[in-house]
């Protein structure tokens, strides 16, 4: 492994400044779950790691409408809040079968979208409740939708003296379900095969007011189906209209094949996963199925 | 950089290893302070036979950067035992025979503490999770259920004054 400093500053304004002047030489570490493998396989060869476990960025706090996540919140953390389980449970259905406890007492939910891997699997569900993330800089911080945060594998609309520190979730409106669906070889310490997320909002006379069916580790990046989204926008819901949504869903997939699956499977399993999340999203919000 | 002293509290003791800042805690606690209870098994978070406790909660510590637990309190397999005496969970896996090449024994028994220091009844659904990032190659899990089930049992009867004497989690 490469021998970079190591400073743990104790204010987000000491780590901005330092990562303004160190850019991409500096490397921030969080769980070091990823990094570590990285920095021994010489892939990343920081100068400096920038640990920010002494500034408070573990806060989660529900306030104005929104849940806000501190960058540094590990997945532990998640899962044990109450307000996340009842207000946003396919974030937490996300991080139950994440890795095993030792994995989840050390990774952060910042790691795992800034790592930007394409099987990231807290993104599916982020990205269905669209969620917003806050990038800091001594400049000041700008926020965007986490959608627009990806553009390859490991690659991201961060600059070099940019830090992500909060996740930030609105609140869904009444009559909302999101399910979280992860394959895998097994069901922990594994790296997803596929995994998605969908959520139905409902409209007052009962159609569809918005779609989000997001999927991972079928792209380059977590991806949004939009036209599959736009199968279901506006129309009550059939099971037949949830067929045609998760063949889109599939076509719109673009798997490679890797040592964990084809290319093939993927799309396959993409169209069966996605009928059974949209299902399961339908079947909670209390619209009887018998098809699902 | 060159090497620093990181301090911290390994198994009650205020210690110091002179470590880089590449290195893991995993190594520091190995090779500086000979505890080798703790093994290097994938190097990658995998297989749960380095897992120690770090602030209380299990931790792969082949992943954790050694400087990241200066002042932090560790425990590791060596910290169970007190005076000589097995921890209830340790007797639990030599009864159950919860082992048999006994590589991931360290990693195991730490996950399992670190489960029953905040759940002295955990049903088997909660073990096995508790156990889901530990790798055992030979024997298999059921006898870990039983040894946790076992030892949480006697844990429970000697904190409420009626057991066998047996020290509860911290």
């Amino acid at each position: 492994m490469s021998t970079p400093q190591y400073v743990a500053p104790e204010s987000l304004e000491d780590a901005l400044r330092i990562k303004s002047e160190s850019g991409a030489d500096a490397r921030l570490v969080a769980g070091g779950t990823d990094l570590i493998l990285r920095m021994r396989d010489r892939v990343f060869t920081p100068k400096l790691l920038l640990d920010l476990r002494r500034v408070p960025l573990t806060a989660i706090s529900c306030t104005a409408g929104e849940m806000r996540i501190g960058s540094y919140a590990t997945l532990s953390q998640i899962l044990a809040h109450d307000e996340i389980a009842n207000l946003f449970p396919a974030l937490v259905e996300a991080c139950r079968p994440f890795a095993g406890p030792p994995i989840r007492n050390r990774a952060t939910i910042g790691g795992n979208i800034v790592n930007a891997s394409p099987a990231a699997d807290l993104v599916p569900p982020l990205m269905a409740y669209d969620a917003n993330i806050v990038l800091s800089s001594i400049s000041g911080d700008r926020e965007l939708p986490l959608a627009e945060f990806f553009t390859g594998p490991g690659q991201t609309v961060i600059e070099p003296d940019e830090i992500l520190t909060e996740v930030r979730l609105p609140l869904m409106p009444p009559d909302s379900a999101a399910s979280f669906i992860k394959l895998g070889q097994r069901r922990s310490m594994a790296i997803s095969i596929v995994n998605l997320c969908t959520r139905l909002s409902l409209a007052a006379d009962g159609t569809v007011a918005t779609a989000r069916i997001v999927l991972g580790a079928v792209a380059p990046t977590p991806l949004r189906a939009v036209a599959a989204e736009a199968v279901l926008a506006g129309n009550d819901i059939t099971t037949a209209l949830l067929d045609e949504a998760a063949q889109q869903a599939s076509r719109e997939s673009m798997p490679i094949s890797d040592v964990r699956a084809s290319g093939s499977y993927r799309k396959r399993m993409t169209a069966v996963l996605v009928r059974r999340a949209l299902s399961a999203a339908w079947g909670e919000l209390g619209r009887n199925n018998s098809n699902g | 950089m060159a090497d620093r002293d990181i301090q911290m509290n390994v198994n009650g003791l205020a210690l110091k290893v002179n470590s880089g800042p590449g290195r893991t805690l995993l190594s520091a606690l190995r090779e500086d302070l000979g505890l080798i209870g703790a093994k290097d098994g994938c190097s990658q978070g995998d297989c749960g036979a380095c897992v120690v406790l770090l602030d209380g909660q299990a931790v792969n510590s082949c992943m954790v950067l050694a400087p990241q637990a200066q002042g932090r309190d560790i425990l590791t397999v060596e910290g169970l035992a007190e005076n000589g005496v097995l921890h209830p969970l340790q007797r639990a896996f030599g009864e159950t025979w919860a082992f048999q090449c006994g590589f991931c024994t360290p990693g195991m028994l730490m996950s399992c503490y670190a489960l029953l220091s905040s759940n002295d009844e955990p049903s088997r659904e909660e073990i096995l999770t508790a156990i889901s990032g530990n790798f055992c190659r030979c024997t298999g899990y059921q006898a870990v259920v039983k040894a946790v089930q076992q030892a949480a049992a006697e844990i429970r009867a000697s904190s409420s004054g009626d057991g066998e004497q047996g020290r509860a989690p911290a």
